[in-house]
Parts: C-alpha cells; sequence; structure tokens
C-alpha cells in the first residue's frame, strides 16, 4: 500500500486553493480571445460550404464574387495544396476545400478574404457552385450495405475502422456463467458546444507563418500545418492567447487555419478567420452515434466472468480522430470491472454527415452509459442492490485489464461505498416515493495518453523556467494549453512548489510553439500528470542549482539544504536561511541566466496486439456517481435533484478547481443524458445549429451538486496526481439512466433519455401493464 | 451572421409613424423590441427595405387601468414589465405570470407584448392567456383606429389581419367577471426553450359549478386555438378530477399540433391533455386573475 | 433623429451618439450595425463576447440603462440616448466590483468567455434585489449559457456577494 502524502502538511503551494492566474483578466474583460485579437490592415475570411450532403463539383465560378469591392481574394481547391490531411495519420482523408466531390453539408468548397464581415457574407452569396446531387448515406446502419455509394474511394464499404479484439474465451465465460443477458444501447451526436467560436489569423512574414488560433493543441496544428504548406516546423508558428472552451472540439485542424494562411499567403495582409455558431455545428467533429450491443456472462453472485461488446459508430464524411475513438470505445470498458474474458467489435463506417471526433471522454461515456445501464439490469434480475453488484467487481489497486492496461492506483471501492453514504443511498432506495429515484454510475479515464497521436519519439511534454536577475519572479515556459479548465494555473503553482518558491510570484509564457518548448497539449486529460511531470523537473532543476550555490555560502553540503516557499535553509538548522531572491541574483551575477528544464516521456506501457496502445496511460482516475432524480410521469419531464461524485483522482493540486472540473464534467454528461442531441433532415442538413434548439443546460437545470474525493496516491505521476477533466463525465449518462429506472420502472436505452422517450416509455409500460391486468 | 442592408427610421411620434408605414407599406417592419425580428432578419426570414423604429414613442409603454374599467397595456411594454407591474401582479397575475416564464430575462427586456402578438408564431405565450381574458387589440394607420379581438386576430402562421398600413398601440383587457386564470406551458428545458404546449384557461366557479369557461391552447395548431369542445364539457357542471381529465382528453383531441424537432403530434397532444388538465384545476383552486 | 451621413458608395451611416461606461462618444454606423458589433469592432470594447448572435447564450450581454439585454439583438442605432455599460464599465480605475472578487474567490471563471455575461447579470440582479435566493440567482442567470463549470460555482459567487452586503433597512434577509 503506498503511502499517502497530505499536501498542506508538507507542501507550501500545491494542495491549496489559490486564484486563477488568468481570472483578473477575465473577470475585467481584459481577456482578449483569438477573435477579439487585431492587426494592422486585418481582413476577414469565410469558408464557403456544401449545401448537399453527396455531390460532385461541376464547376465553381468566383468571379462575381472577386468583383465585389472590399473582396481581396477568394480561393478553391486550385489555389492551395491538394495533399489529403487529417489528424490520424492512420487515415488522412481531407483536403483544404473539396475537389471532386462534396461529403457532407457542410464540406468546404472555397474562402474569401475581404475588408469586412459585411462584404465576406456578400462575397459568399456571389461564389456559384454548379453541383451533380449524388445518393447520400446519412443512416450508419446502411452505410455497408452492398448497394450502399461508396463515399470515400479507399474505403470498400464505407468501412473507415475495423476492431476485433478478443482476450481470454468469452464463449467459454458464457457458457459457464448462471446468467447471460445482452441488452442494446444507443448513444447519439452530440457536439461539445464551446461558448467561444473558432477562430484562427494567420500571418506571413516573408516564409514564415504566424497562427493565432482557437486550439487545445498549438503543436498538432503547427505540425500539420507546416506539412500542409511544406514548410519546416521552425517556420511555423502557432499559438493561443485566451480559449474559450475546446471539449475536444479544437483539437484538430479546423480548416480555418489551411484557408487563413492561404488567403494571408495571396493577400499580403494578416487575415482572420472565423466560424459562426451554426458553422461550428457543421464542422463539428462531436461525439459519435453509437449503436451498442453489450453481452454480459455472471456467476449467482453477480461476479462477472466474461463481456462481449459489439459496436458500429458512425464517423461521418471523415476521419477526424474517429480511430482512436472507437479504440476507446471498447479499451476502456474492462478498466472499472475485474473480468478476465472480453471481447470487442467495432466498425466506424462513413456516412454523408459532419465528421466526429473526440468529446470529453472520447468515446468512453456511451459505451459506460451502456455498460451502467446494462448492469443495473443485471442486478435487478438477480435481486440484487447495483451498489453491491458493482462492490463485488470493482477493480483492486495494482492489478492488470484482460486487455493489458496496468492499473496503479485505485480508490474505486472507496469512493462507491462514499458516494452510497453521502447520497443516503441505502434509505432512499427503500423510501423515495413513486416518480422520484437514485440510481449510481461509475466512470473512469486515462491521465494522459500512453502514445501521441502521430508516430513520434519526442518527449509528450516539456518545461523550462527561468528566474528573473534578481529573483523576484519567475517565468515557466510551457506548451501546456489552459482552455479554461485552469492548466497555466496548476502548472504554476506546481513550478512554485518543485523551486521551493512562491505562486504569487510565477508568470507563465504558454501554448506557443515559438516562445514555449513542445507538448501535445489539451486532450486524454494528460496536463496535470505529464506536462506536470515535466514542469516538476524543471523546478527541480532550479532549486538544485541554487542550492549547490547555496551551499558555499553555508558551508555545508548542498545535500543538507533545501528550499520552500522563497526561503532556502539548512534542514537541521532552518534558522539559517536565505531568501531565494538573493541565492537568484547572486546565481545570475556568478553564472548567468538560472534556468531549470524538465521533459516526460511516459513509461513503455500496453500489450503487443492491434490497437494495443490506445488507453494505455501511465495512471487510471475511478469516479462514482450517484444522481437523484424527480420525473412527471405524465409529461416525461425529467427534473434533477441533486448528484453526488465521488472522485479517485490522486493528489490534488488545486482543490477548487479541481472540483469546478467534476462541475463541468458532470454538467456535459448531464446535456447528453437528456437534452442534447444533434439532429438532421432528411438530405443531411443539421436541424438544430443553434442553442435555443440543441439544448445546453440551463442554470435552472442544474441539480444541487456535491463533490467529494476519497484519499489517493498515484505512484507514477508527480506528486500522486491524476486526472479530473474527463472522468467525471463518464459515470454521469449511466448514473441518470439508472435514477429514471428507479424512479419510473421504465429504461431508457437510447440517449438522450427526452421528455418525451421517458413520456412514450410510460405510456407503453401503462399499455402492457394494462393489457397484463385484463 | 449580419443583417442584410435597410433604411431606418426613428420617428417622433405615433402619426409619423403611421405616414412612414403608409408610404412604404409591406417594404417595411416595424420594430419593437427586436428579439424576433432581428432573429428572423439575420436567417434572411425577413428582409425589410426599411425599418421604423417606435423607439421614440413611449407613450405606448404604458400599463394603466382605472378602477372597473379596462387595462391597457401599451404594445411596446416588454415582458419584463408585464411580468413586473404591480398592478398586474395585483390585478392580473396570470398575465404577469405568463410573461415571467416566457422567455429568459435578457429576452424579457427587450421583447415587447405587441412584438409577441403581431409576430403570430403558434408558440407565443402571451396571445392565449389574453384570449381567455377577452383581450382586444388597436390598431392605428393613417385612416384612424380599430379594435378588433385578439380571438380573431389570428389567420395563421405570421399571417394576421393587421394591414400594411396599421401599427398595433395597445392591449385592451376588459374588467373581469372570471373568477380565475391561469397560462401553463411546457418547455424542452426550464429557460430558453420554447412553448411545445401550452394551455391558457379562465374560468367562472360559482360554488363548485363552472358557470363559463375559456381554454386557448398554444402550439397547438398554425395559430392560437380555441378549445371549446374541451369548455363545453365543464360549462354548466359540478366540477369533479373526471371532469377536468374529460375536459384534457377534449382539448387534445381539438387540437392539430405539428410534429417538429420539439416533438412529435402526438406527444404535444398528449401534453395538452395533461395541460389543459392541470391549468382548469389551478384556474378554479385561484381565487384570482 | 440622427444625422444621416452617405459615402461614395451610397452607403448610408448615422451619427449616433452612444454612451458607454459613463463616456459619450460619437460615431457613424450603418443601420444594420450590432450594437454588439460597435463595442467590439469601433470602440474596441472586446470584452462583450459574441457566441451565438442569436440571443441564445447571453455571452454578448450588457446592461442597457441597468438591464442586461443581448447586444447581438440590438441594434446601434436603437442604443443612442441609453446608458449602455459593458464588463470594462464594471470595474473601477483597477479597482474590481465585489461580484467580480467573488467570482475569482469562488472558482467561478474557467474559460472565462461566458464570465462578462454573467458578472453583468448578475449585476443587475444584485441592484435591483441585494439578497436573492439561489433559486433567484438561477433565474436571473438562466439566459447565460455556461459550458465550463455547470453554474455551480457562478451561483455561489453571486449569493457570496449577497451575504457579504448588509440586508437594508425593512429587508427580509
Amino acid at each position: 500500500m503506498t503511502e499517502i502524502q497530505s499536501p498542506g502538511d508538507t507542501y507550501s503551494v500545491i494542495g491549496k486553493s489559490v486564484k486563477r492566474i488568468d481570472g483578473k483578466a477575465k473577470v475585467t474583460g481584459q481577456a482578449k480571445y483569438t477573435g477579439d485579437l487585431k492587426f494592422p490592415g486585418m481582413l476577414v475570411g469565410k469558408i464557403l460550404t456544401s449545401p448537399y450532403a453527396h455531390a460532385r463539383i461541376v464547376h465553381i465560378d468566383t468571379s462575381a464574387a472577386e468583383k465585389l469591392p472590399g473582396v481581396k481574394a477568394v480561393i478553391t481547391h486550385k489555389d492551395v495544396p491538394s495533399q489529403k490531411y487529417g489528424i490520424s495519420p492512420a487515415r488522412w482523408d481531407e483536403n483544404i476545400f473539396c475537389i471532386d466531390k462534396a461529403l457532407f453539408v457542410g464540406d468546404k468548397i472555397a474562402a474569401v478574404a475581404a475588408v469586412d464581415e459585411e462584404t465576406v457574407y456578400k462575397a459568399l452569396k456571389m461564389i456559384r457552385v454548379e453541383y451533380e446531387v449524388l445518393p447520400a448515406i446519412l443512416d450508419p446502419l446502411k452505410a455497408m450495405d452492398e448497394d450502399a455509394p461508396l463515399i470515400q474511394a479507399d474505403y470498400p464499404h464505407n468501412i473507415n475502422t475495423e476492431i476485433h479484439q478478443n482476450f481470454g474465451d468469452v464463449e467459454k465465460a458464457f457458457a459457464e456463467s448462471f446468467y447471460v443477458r445482452t441488452d442494446r444501447f444507443v448513444g447519439q451526436r452530440a457536439y461539445q458546444t464551446p461558448i467561444e467560436p473558432h477562430s484562427a489569423i494567420s500571418l506571413w512574414d516573408g516564409d514564415k507563418l504566424t497562427v493565432y488560433s482557437s486550439t487545445q493543441s498549438p503543436h498538432y496544428f503547427q505540425y500539420y500545418i507546416a506539412r500542409q504548406f511544406g514548410l519546416p516546423l521552425g517556420n511555423v508558428r502557432v499559438l493561443k492567447t485566451y480559449i474559450g472552451g475546446g471539449f475536444g472540439g479544437k483539437l484538430e485542424p479546423t480548416g480555418l487555419e489551411f484557408a487563413g494562411a492561404a488567403l494571408a499567403k495571396i493577400t499580403g495582409k494578416p487575415v482572420k478567420m472565423f466560424y459562426d455558431r451554426h458553422e461550428m455545428f457543421a464542422h463539428n467533429r462531436g461525439r459519435h452515434r453509437q449503436y451498442m450491443n453489450l453481452t454480459t456472462g455472471v456467476d449467482k453472485e453477480g461476479k462477472i466472468l466474461g463481456v462481449h461488446a459489439d459496436f458500429l459508430m458512425d464517423g461521418g464524411a471523415y476521419t477526424s480522430l474517429g480511430v482512436a475513438s472507437a479504440y476507446y470505445a471498447g479499451a476502456l470498458l474492462t478498466i472499472l470491472y475485474d473480468f478476465p474474458n472480453y471481447r470487442f467489435d467495432m466498425y466506424r463506417v462513413y456516412t454523408n454527415l459532419p465528421a466526429c471526433g473526440a468529446q470529453r471522454g472520447h468515446g468512453h461515456p456511451q459505451p459506460r452509459f451502456a455498460f451502467e445501464s446494462h448492469l443495473d439490469n443485471i442486478a435487478h434480475h438477480l435481486g440484487l442492490d447495483p451498489i453491491d453488484l458493482r462492490l463485488r467487481n470493482a477493480r483492486k489497486p495494482g492489478t492488470i485489464t484482460p486487455n493489458e492496461f496496468k492499473v496503479g492506483s485505485c480508490a474505486l471501492q472507496a469512493a462507491i461505498e462514499k458516494a452510497r453514504d453521502i447520497s443516503h443511498w441505502d434509505e432512499k432506495r427503500k423510501t423515495l416515493s413513486q416518480g422520484r429515484g437514485i440510481g449510481i454510475g461509475l466512470g473512469a479515464f486515462v491521465s494522459g495518453a500512453g502514445y501521441p497521436i502521430y508516430r513520434t519519439d519526442l518527449p509528450h511534454a516539456a518545461a523550462v523556467i527561468k528566474v528573473n536577475e534578481d529573483g523576484s519572479s519567475a517565468t515557466l515556459y510551457t506548451g501546456a494549453v489552459d482552455i479554461g479548465q485552469g492548466s497555466d494555473t496548476i502548472l504554476c503553482q506546481m513550478a512554485a512548489e518543485a523551486m521551493g518558491y512562491s505562486f504569487e510570484k510565477m508568470n507563465i509564457i504558454s501554448a506557443d510553439t515559438e516562445a514555449a518548448p513542445h507538448d501535445f497539449g489539451a486532450y486524454a486529460s494528460r496536463q496535470t500528470l505529464m506536462s506536470g511531470a515535466a514542469v516538476k523537473q524543471a523546478g527541480e532543476e532550479v532549486k538544485n542549482q541554487l542550492l549547490e550555490l547555496a551551499a558555499s555560502s553555508f558551508g555545508v553540503p548542498a545535500a543538507e539544504l533545501d528550499a520552500q516557499a522563497e526561503i532556502i535553509y539548512v534542514k537541521e538548522k532552518p534558522e539559517r536561511r536565505r531568501t531565494f531572491a538573493d541565492v537568484a541574483r547572486e546565481f545570475f551575477v556568478k553564472k548567468g541566466p538560472l534556468v531549470g528544464k524538465g521533459s516526460y516521456i511516459p513509461p513503455k506501457l500496453g500489450g503487443k496486439f492491434k490497437g494495443a496502445a490506445v488507453g494505455t496511460s501511465p495512471a487510471y482516475s475511478f469516479a462514482a456517481q450517484v444522481t437523484e432524480v424527480e420525473v412527471d410521469e405524465e409529461t416525461g419531464e425529467v427534473n434533477l435533484v441533486e448528484a453526488w461524485d465521488v472522485h479517485d483522482c490522486g493528489q490534488v493540486i488545486n482543490p477548487a478547481l479541481l472540483h469546478a472540473q467534476v462541475h463541468g464534467a458532470f454538467f456535459m454528461g448531464m446535456g447528453e443524458s437528456v437534452w442534447e442531441e444533434v439532429l438532421f433532415d432528411k438530405k443531411g442538413k443539421i436541424l438544430n445549429a443553434n442553442l435555443a434548439d440543441y439544448r445546453i443546460p440551463t442554470a435552472l437545470d442544474m441539480p444541487q451538486f456535491h463533490s467529494e474525493l476519497v484519499d489517493s496516491y498515484e505512484p507514477n505521476a508527480p506528486w500522486g496526481v491524476k486526472e479530473v477533466g474527463e472522468g467525471a463525465t463518464t459515470p454521469t449518462m449511466g448514473s441518470i439512466a439508472n435514477a429514471i429506472y428507479h424512479a419510473t420502472g421504465v429504461r431508457i436505452n437510447s440517449l438522450p433519455m427526452s421528455y418525451e422517450k421517458v413520456w412514450r416509455a410510460l405510456k407503453e409500460k401503462r399499455e402492457r401493464d394494462s393489457r397484463a391486468n385484463v | 451572421m449580419y443583417l442584410p442592408d435597410f433604411d431606418y427610421y426613428a420617428p417622433p411620434d405615433l402619426s409619423e409613424a403611421c405616414r412612414l408605414l403608409r408610404e412604404f407599406g409591406s417594404r417595411a417592419k416595424i420594430l419593437a423590441g427586436g428579439t424576433d425580428l432581428l432573429h428572423k432578419m439575420k436567417h434572411e426570414e425577413f428582409t425589410p427595405e426599411v425599418i421604423i423604429s417606435l423607439k421614440n414613442l413611449s407613450a405606448l409603454r404604458e400599463i394603466r387601468s382605472e378602477p372597473g374599467q379596462d387595462l391597457l397595456i401599451g404594445a411596446l411594454a416588454t415582458q419584463n414589465e408585464i411580468a413586473n407591474s404591480s398592478l398586474l401582479q395585483e390585478k392580473y397575475r396570470s398575465i404577469s405570470e405568463a410573461a415571467w416564464n416566457m422567455a429568459n430575462n435578457q429576452i424579457r427586456h427587450m421583447g415587447t407584448i405587441g412584438g409577441n402578438i403581431v409576430n403570430a408564431v403558434p408558440s407565443a405565450d402571451l396571445p392565449p392567456i389574453l384570449i381567455v381574458l377577452g383581450a382586444r387589440i388597436t390598431l392605428v394607420s393613417t385612416e384612424g383606429e380599430r379594435t378588433v379581438p385578439l380571438e380573431e386576430f389570428f389567420l395563421g402562421v405570421h399571417k394576421t389581419v393587421i394591414r400594411d398600413d396599421e401599427i398595433l398601440t395597445q392591449v385592451i383587457v376588459p374588467a373581469q367577471t372570471t373568477t380565475g386564470s391561469t397560462y401553463i406551458r411546457f418547455g424542452l428545458r426550464k429557460s430558453g426553450a420554447l412553448a411545445i404546449a401550452g394551455v391558457a384557461v379562465a374560468v367562472t366557479m360559482e360554488g363548485e359549478i363552472c358557470r363559463s369557461a375559456r381554454i386557448v391552447l398554444a402550439a397547438a395548431a398554425p395559430l392560437p386555438l380555441r378549445a371549446r369542445q374541451a369548455e363545453q364539457v365543464i360549462v354548466g357542471q359540478r366540477v369533479t378530477p373526471g371532469l377536468l381529465e374529460q375536459a384534457g382528453l377534449a382539448a387534445a383531441q381539438e387540437s392539430r399540433p405539428r410534429s417538429s424537432i420539439r416533438g412529435s403530434t402526438e406527444y404535444r397532444r398528449d401534453l395538452i391533455r395533461v395541460l389543459t388538465r392541470r391549468a382548469l384545476h389551478k384556474a378554479i383552486q385561484k381565487e384570482h386573475i | 433623429m440622427a444625422e444621416v451621413l452617405t459615402d461614395s458608395g451610397q452607403r448610408k451611416y448615422h451619427l449616433i451618439n452612444l454612451n458607454v461606461n459613463g463616456d459619450t462618444r460619437t460615431l457613424a454606423v450603418k443601420a444594420n450595425a450590432l450594437l454588439v458589433n460597435v463595442l467590439r469592432d469601433q470602440l474596441d470594447l472586446t470584452g462583450t463576447k459574441k457566441g451565438c448572435e442569436l440571443g441564445d447564450c447571453g455571452s454578448c450581454t450588457v446592461l442597457i440603462d441597468g438591464k442586461p439585454v443581448n447586444s447581438c439583438l440590438v441594434l446601434a442605432v436603437e442604443a443612442e440616448g441609453h446608458e449602455i455599460t459593458t464588463i470594462e464599465g464594471v470595474s473601477h480605475n483597477d479597482k474590481l466590483d465585489g461580484l467580480q472578487e467573488s467570482f475569482l474567490e469562488n472558482a467561478a471563471v474557467q474559460c472565462g468567455y461566458c464570465t462578462p455575461g454573467m458578472i453583468l447579470a448578475g449585476k443587475a440582479l444584485l441592484t435591483h434585489n441585494p439578497h436573492p435566493s439561489e433559486k433567484e440567482v438561477r433565474e436571473a442567470i438562466s439566459g447565460n449559457l455556461c459550458r465550463c463549470t455547470g453554474y455551480v460555482n457562478i451561483v455561489k459567487a453571486i449569493l457570496a456577494v449577497a451575504e457579504k452586503t448588509a440586508p437594508e433597512e425593512g429587508e427580509q434577509a
């Protein structure tokens, strides 16, 4: 058992709820997001998109648009490199602009740069595109049909990704089971819906391109922009200012960067490109629609013996991050419960709909919804309390999953028990009145992906800390990306702790490919652990250099010194001390700049089978969530009354920011549970590409919410940290589904569990019941 | 997004507004709160050449009544002014409640009662409660003015009896003999969601007997729909829970909601059944309008 | 009525006086110019954000005569003659308003994109109702969508300001 260290006792900076480093800029309106930036002579640009789901492009006539006063350039595929790109190198299948065919409503056809927004909008309407409309596939279940039209020429049967993984012997496990159950679930297409729309500003200086972008990963953007335009990485600088949320939707190139770079090159002017809200929905890259068949065999006591997950997902017209999404969907089903036999089959198919990608909890929340619902059905059949069934199967620390993920720290059992206690589960399961119910769902997630998106031996994270010459401040340079989650703040806390410095004197320059060292960015809940490890190393290097120097003035070996809270002192005689600033200044005078650096490469992880990399991580978080709901059994209206999340997220760097992550993660899961779904008409056009009918919940819909922790320390991580930002999204849909079931006796197998679906299920149940009584 | 070009006028008084409207006719649109007009213009559902703003016509914001007289609500009164009016809260609480529940705070500060009526969409929340209370509206043009019962104003989606040269200036709610009224709406989220079904009722009770009842449905037809069969179920009857359920069933039957992404016909019909029963129950229990 | 100027392209501009954060600025705007764009592009007050441009998200909330409205649904010409407050007008010199402080203390800020609108919606509530209930707070910000916080800490931050101010005489705390 790992010894648990409690921050606060030993630490002076981490473990404390310091205020956000960017807070003041944000509450005063001074924080400039990409769309707020202005450069002299800046033009604005927009992309023209296809109105058809599947169409051959016969002819594009840009002449009228070019003649409109104020228009500076109109470009099509002829004006940009024609090589394909993507985010997942296994399947590069996108072009900057469509060449022969448009593959969905919203596919990119041309772009305009002009002096102002109004002119751009007018010019877009003046581009004449002649299309030959082709039959489209809008139903993923028909994508693999023999007579289905082919969407991408290189992918027969419209299969984008096919996965068949088999661990142990599932058939044998089922044969030996006391009870084998199959359920089918459907997860809807959802959208990340950051409140800040995407934008990008491109500026050229000779052969050097600078792109300000609303991105979760300047590094990947830099990599893909450089590749696309044939530039060395060093000639492309990608940076961001403030980011208004991402949730996975700003992880891959949006097209704005490529089109903007091309327009800026042609016009010789900075170009700001942006999406309107409806264009964000059309570009999409949100959560896949998934069809999920689950079969599970259990013994008499409810111990899980084997699981078969047989899934199909609607990928939309392009790969996006979908290869990873497809693998994640099955890979992470093995984390929470300990069972030896597992089989996972998946088809990710192309359709003529917007591409899907990574959304908070990447690939995992919907399968988790399915599995948690499925487990409740099993508990019901066996006459077991759903929590008892989960405790019976809950993973233990220091175990290995059938698909070869090593789980180090794991306080899942404690989390379940605490959730049961604080929610008054036992009492409420028995006493809640009809229409009111309580349900549980568990969740887990990676603390950073074991492997980056494209194959490379670069470290996953790196950091540099430079101390000011008089020691009165220090600057952390990191490629890590603060998209709102607060990484700038916690990384500065980590830097200060490692240096023996104070948070208040830290500055940060982050997410700038030129000024800061490489880091892969904000995705897969990786930064606290991975970027944090690099920052810790950099901070310790600063500290060690100071201790070395101070050692001679104290006349003791450096090993007998330490630094904390800006004081360098002799450990045995703490009254012998010098200030950090004093020693830092001396260092600069005698040795030059005081700089520390660090980098992080995860240990070798995972098995040797195909797709073994996806789901590997140095550490896994665990969560138990309980939700109490009230259902209006006449209208189907679902009212969330109260919810409790108990998290095993390792040691905590900033409790206030950590709980805030849980709030938001639950909130997204809750929206997808009942309210959110991207809907299409019969021609593939989105029907609700707005925030009135794509209903993210309002402040009035949010229940009373409690976020609690269990003691945990992850030995593979700096200061024992783990992730939190995505893990808390994964249990929510299942917990709400189970609460609705408890409240009403109806099981809703498809997301979202909208009022109408609940109403219909209740109506059908009443009809069944009355027939049974006749 | 952007707004298509237009010429803008902000006349100083009503007569100049009427003159401009006469001059431009169907090429012009009246701008009151703008929450709906500008929304539609951004989508190019409307592309007026001329916008005539009523911003200077502050007299049209007034809400007033003399004891025993009609209640007058100026067409430019915002939803929040209606929701927060002490006069309405005291004497016509069902109207102020309907205004409060119809939209979020930002929209309520801009959206006007006149706009909510003239816009003529099936999901509009104020017309049903105003109709059950027997409201009339005043339409003014250079030719003079006329008064129209609100119930006769609507012809269909975006279709009303208003002429191109007329401006809606006020809503008149007569002094009430009804004993209770209410409007219940159902949206798909607790704020920022259009009504997918709504029911307004006004009843006159004498002990347990319902002497009169008016029921108007929102989002149940192309226009606010008077549920006459449901009314007939309860008028002259002693009110029982079973009777209210029957009225709900009748209202559901005579409703003609369309299927949309917000709800199927079948679902909306059943909502109307439930809401009608609940609204009747509430109005009967109430001791105020 | 404001003076109307016509440029060489026959475009008409209205000369308007806009009172923003206590200062009056004279601007030439087209009739179709939206307040949100004039604030951001002509006055560089980019604290007012654009999130949906249809009045659904509240990111562009400003106060007009103390009332929160969506500036994406207001013509700039219509705002003349009113007092407009943007997020830049909430703090005084370098001193933060109590509600801004409370947002920082209660970790109510994440990505920050909804924050200006939230603070203005909260300000407007507290001005006319200094001691709101939790329900009233939630109602007052229900036109402001946030994707990061689940509103938990935003509600807490607004209520914390209400708790700090003493109830006025005669007011029920």
